[in-house]
Parts: structure tokens; sequence; C-alpha cells
């Protein structure tokens, strides 16, 4: 949890229409994949990754769908989402496909100040 | 202490406001590029609860016009002031 | 999603499958387990039932995820799949010497792992 030696991986993009939230989870994956303890902070439009129901884009571009569902193969499991994002898009936490703790406006400053490095995609 | 980056102007994107609730008591604020928009009232509003940690990047303000137009909570910062706010800080974020 | 071309190609029988510069194939829909035989005779390696079942593993984990897993997360699939015994990296490296997660996916006929340094 908010361990000093772990790097925060803020995702602050949509799916589909830039490359940011793909390059977000890709340093997340090898960072993990080297065992470095990563946190995941969805915030923003950064949310809408997390709605169920998605698929790969129109010209085939693969979505992020599927890299979510990896997440937890490459020990990703700290994967926080901010509850206001989530209110301000109409989503609950109920509704998506991952399995992720929402957090307060309160708790952010710490999450950041308490991770070795942050990441902000 | 974070120095966090912002270069996109308030009334253009949403980033601002997510930056703002991640800010801690101490953190500072240095807004770049067109950023520096942020800097002068009424958008400057924004930033009002961060005199003495919010700085504006010099040489984007004179380049886009705003030299002497910042509120007054918002300190111009030459690029060696950018470089001690740097030292200062154990960390940078870039907000975008 | 390949985008890479041709360096050369591979005889399997009366097919011509074509590989990328390093070797992965150019379409993975040419992979068949004869595709997975010629690659490693190529190499000097047979394949036994112990290899099958990991390059199995790796298919399914491409089918499930459209990425081919780097070491961390090849050893915990394959523990998942074939028990704790299996997952480990030592049996991996003992299978696909030198780098596991690359060689196995190039045999399975999956992309080259991107996020394996």
């Amino acid at each position: 949890m908010d361990d000093p030696q772990t790097m925060l991986v803020v995702l602050r993009h949509a799916p589909h229409d830039s490359s940011w939230l793909r390059e977000g989870l890709d340093v997340a994956l090898v960072a993990a994949a080297l065992g470095q303890d990563v946190t995941l902070l969805f915030l923003g439009d950064g949310v809408e990754a997390l709605r169920s129901g998605q698929q790969a884009g129109p010209l085939g571009q693969k979505g992020s769908h599927t890299t979510l569902d990896m997440l937890a193969m490459y020990d990703i499991e700290d994967i926080r989402v901010d509850a206001a994002s989530l209110a301000a898009r109409g989503l609950t936490v109920a509704e998506l496909d991952w399995p992720v703790t929402p957090v307060t406006s309160d708790v952010l400053p710490g999450l950041f100040a308490t991770s070795a490095s942050v990441f902000n995609f | 202490m974070i120095l966090h980056l912002l270069n996109r102007s308030p009334a253009s994107s949403g980033v601002a406001h997510e930056m703002l609730r991640t800010m801690g008591a101490d953190d500072r604020l240095l807004l770049i590029e067109a950023g520096v928009y942020g800097a002068v009232e009424p958008q400057a509003a924004l930033f009002s609860a961060l005199e003495g940690r919010c700085f504006a990047l010099l040489e984007d303000l004179a380049s886009r016009g705003l030299t002497g137009c910042c509120a007054s909570w918002v300190t111009p910062l030459d690029m060696q002031g950018f470089v001690t706010l740097t030292e200062e800080t154990q960390r940078t974020v870039s907000w975008f | 999603m390949a985008t890479t071309t041709a360096a050369r190609h591979l005889d399997v029988g009366p097919r011509r499958v074509a590989l990328d510069p390093e070797g992965y194939l150019v379409d993975l829909d040419d992979w068949s387990p004869g595709v997975a035989e010629a690659l490693a005779a190529e190499e000097g390696r047979a394949l036994s039932d112990e290899h099958w079942e990991v390059i199995e593993v790796l298919r399914d984990f491409y089918r499930r995820y459209q990425m081919a897993p780097a070491m961390r997360p090849l050893v915990k699939a394959v523990g998942q799949r074939l028990g704790p015994d299996k997952g480990r990296s030592i049996h991996l490296m003992r299978l696909f010497p030198d780098s596991p997660a690359k060689v196995a996916a190039r045999l399975a006929g999956l992309p080259k792992p991107t996020n394996c340094l």
C-alpha cells in the first residue's frame, strides 16, 4: 500500500484517443516485470479505461481492456480509482470490470507524497 | 515536497483541477508553456490558495505577452529560479 | 498488429513460413505444431511433452491478453496451469535456456515479448 518503495503510475487518459494510457500501462508492466511494486491510479478521463463492455477500435486497434485483465499476472494488484472522477462520469465502482479501490480526494496528496516515484500519463 | 509542472491552460483542460486535488500542503506549482495563461486573472483565481508556492516561467510569460500581467499570488520565475526550485524539491510531476 | 517484414523463410513441409529479423513469425496465423518443431529444430532442440505444455500455456496467455508475457508472468501462468513445481524459473530455464520468455514465445508463435528487457 503506501510503501515508500512503491512506484505510482497515474493514468489520466481515456483509451482509444491517444497512446497515453497504453504507454502508462507499458511502463507499469515493465516495472512490475522487474519486480518493482506498482500502484496504479486512474484519475480524470483515465477512469474511462475501467468501463465495462470495451472492444478493439474500428480499425482493429487493440483496446486496453485485455491489458487490464493481464495486470494480475504481473502482480499489479493495487489499483486505485479516483472516486470523484468516477462520479463525474456517472460511473460507480460496482459496475467496473476490474477489482479497484476507490480513493477520495483527501488521500490523493498522501498517495503522491509517499510513493518512491510518480509517473504521470 | 513535490514540484508540479502544468503546461495546459486551465480554461482548455480539466487537468489543472485534477492536479490541484493531488497537491500536498507544501507542494509547489510551476506554470509553463500554455500553463502560464493560468497566471493571469480571472483564470489565476484557481490557484489563489497557493500564494507563495505558485510560480510561472518568465520566458513563457514573455513570449505570450503576459509579462507584468500575473496575479499577485503568482511569482514569475526565470530559468535560474526554475533550476533552484527543482533542486529544492524531491521530485517533479508533470501535468499535460 | 505485426508490422514486421519477412527477413527470411522457413520451410515446413510444403509451406514457406515468413520470419522477422529476430526469427519470430511475421503472420501469427502461420503457427502450427509443425512450425514449432521446425523452429525448435533450427535451434537444435527437440520438443518434449514438457515443452509442449508450456507452449500451450503461452498460446492461452496470448489468446486471453493479446500480449506475450515477460518472465515473471510466464512463471506465474505456468504455475497456475501446471502446478507449483513447474511454475519456477529454473524449470523454464532448463526447458528454454538463455531467455525462456523470448525463446518459448518464438516457438509458440507469439510476438516477441515487448515488456521483457
